[in-house]
């Protein structure tokens, strides 16, 4: 597109490319140099983007990440993030299309947090990092671009949220006590690697006072279950940031990860009788749950808030200080959307 | 003059949809339920208001296995070949 003449920002708005910030205007120089960061051809196709399965080359995604700020060095983490959303198993149609709010969430490992200054630590879900800011709005901008997930057009979200912006975080590897989620998922400690979740916006879980690992899980249980609705169950892929202080709390019980998630996924159980729609609000367990037990409204079977343990991933990061974590609930109902790891190469 | 290059990919826009028939007599009418709560509820209602109302040859009555993602492609290919008008039960 030639823009001769004008302003090249207030065309670009004109255009209806960017995300309602200003975008840095796409010259050829700016892309050739984004392109050739990535060591690969600009015409190679990385993925078909839905819902509209626009085609993401390396040269579409380079063009959007320029708009989004992106430096050139970045350019391989939003191509691994692309992969990542265009995988089936994340379900990016859904994602981009649902009236609900998910947003792609970025977790990056590796050493390459250090390389590119991502950050992992005091306030990493809000603004003043340029990586973090910049590659989680390529990929919304690619998505919207090349996917067409035009906000009240194709994407229908009621309310969206603010990290349909941007959002990129690092896990802070140097402050956990155990393996980092990629490790969990298979990854060697030195693999750079993305891990997107479809995501609502974080909720910080205040506890200053729990100093056992029991007593911390309980208030980050009470928080888990209500995500969605309160009476939502069998939910999927969840994040659980832990800060650092909570996590030395909890490891200083002795507890790993795994002991986290079976203490969680126990807890949050609650009886057929609690879920019945018309008990503590309209909606509740839908009909073909309900029609398995004869007297639902009397029925104790308990029934659980994730479908299994596993489904509950815990990243350490955050501030030093401070003894909060957040809970970052997943769009992952059965059949929906799920947790997708990617290389970055 | 400085050129920009594009962000858009020219299939990423919003599709037209299909011509509307102007009458349903004879047609062959497909009820697609995309498995929300009571969609099924809605689609059984526009089943009979159809069968009072309109003289359509058929109406067929299918379903997505989840309305959280886009149907299977044996799915669609089974509504293009055999239908005339396709109503979609979207429930929220």
């Amino acid at each position: 597109m030639a823009l001769a003449g004008t302003d090249p920002i207030e065309e670009l708005y004109a255009r209806g490319v960017t995300d309602g910030l200003p975008v840095v205007p796409p010259t050829r120089e700016r892309v050739a140099r984004a392109v050739e960061a990535t060591g690969r051809a600009a015409a190679e196709l990385i993925a078909e983007v839905p819902p509209n399965y626009g085609r993401a080359t390396v040269e579409k995604i380079a063009i959007n990440a320029v708009m989004a700020g992106c430096r050139p060095d970045y350019l391989p983490v939003v191509i691994a993030a692309v992969e990542a959303v265009c995988d089936d198993a994340f379900d990016l149609h859904g994602v981009s299309a649902t009236t609900n709010a998910p947003a792609p969430l970025i977790v990056v490992n590796g050493p390459i947090r250090h390389r590119l200054d991502i950050n992992c630590g005091a306030g990493l879900f809000g603004p003043g990092w340029r990586a973090n800011a910049t590659i989680g709005r390529a990929l919304r901008l690619v998505c919207v671009n090349v996917g067409g997930a035009r906000p009240g057009v194709v994407s229908m979200s009621t309310f969206a949220h603010p990290g349909r912006y941007t959002y990129c975080i690092g896990e802070r590897e140097e402050a956990s006590p155990w393996d980092s989620l990629a490790v969990e998922h298979g990854f060697a400690a030195g693999d750079d690697t993305v891990a997107l979740l479809a995501a609502d916006a974080p909720i910080t879980v205040y506890d200053q006072r729990s100093r056992t690992a029991p007593d911390l899980c309980a208030t980050l249980a009470a928080t888990l279950a209500v995500i969605e609705h309160h009476k939502m169950t069998h939910w999927g892929d969840t994040l659980l940031v832990l800060s650092p202080e909570h996590a030395a709390i909890v490891a200083g019980d002795g507890w790993g990860k795994a002991d986290v998630r079976r203490f969680l996924f126990e807890r949050l159980h609650r009886p057929v009788h609690e879920l019945v729609p018309g008990v503590n609000g309209g909606d509740g367990l839908p009909e073909h749950v309900l029609r398995k037990f004869a007297d639902p409204a009397h029925d104790a079977t308990p029934i659980p808030k994730f479908r299994k343990p596993e489904h509950l991933k815990i990243v350490v990061a955050g501030g030093s200080a401070g003894r909060f974590s957040a809970v970052v609930p997943g769009w992952t109902f059965s059949k929906g959307s799920n947790l997708v790891l990617r290389r970055i190469r | 003059m400085t050129e920009y290059l594009d962000p858009t990919d020219s299939v990423a826009v919003p599709r037209k949809t299909a011509p509307r028939p102007a009458s349903l007599d004879g047609k062959v009418v497909t009820l697609l339920d995309i498995s929300k709560a009571k969609g099924d509820h809605l689609l059984d209602r526009v089943e009979e208001l159809l069968r009072e109302r309109a003289g359509v040859k058929t109406i067929v009555r299918k379903k997505k296995p989840t309305f959280a993602r886009p149907a299977p492609d044996p799915l669609r290919q089974e509504i293009v070949g055999a239908t005339d008008v396709l109503v979609e039960g979207l429930a929220d």
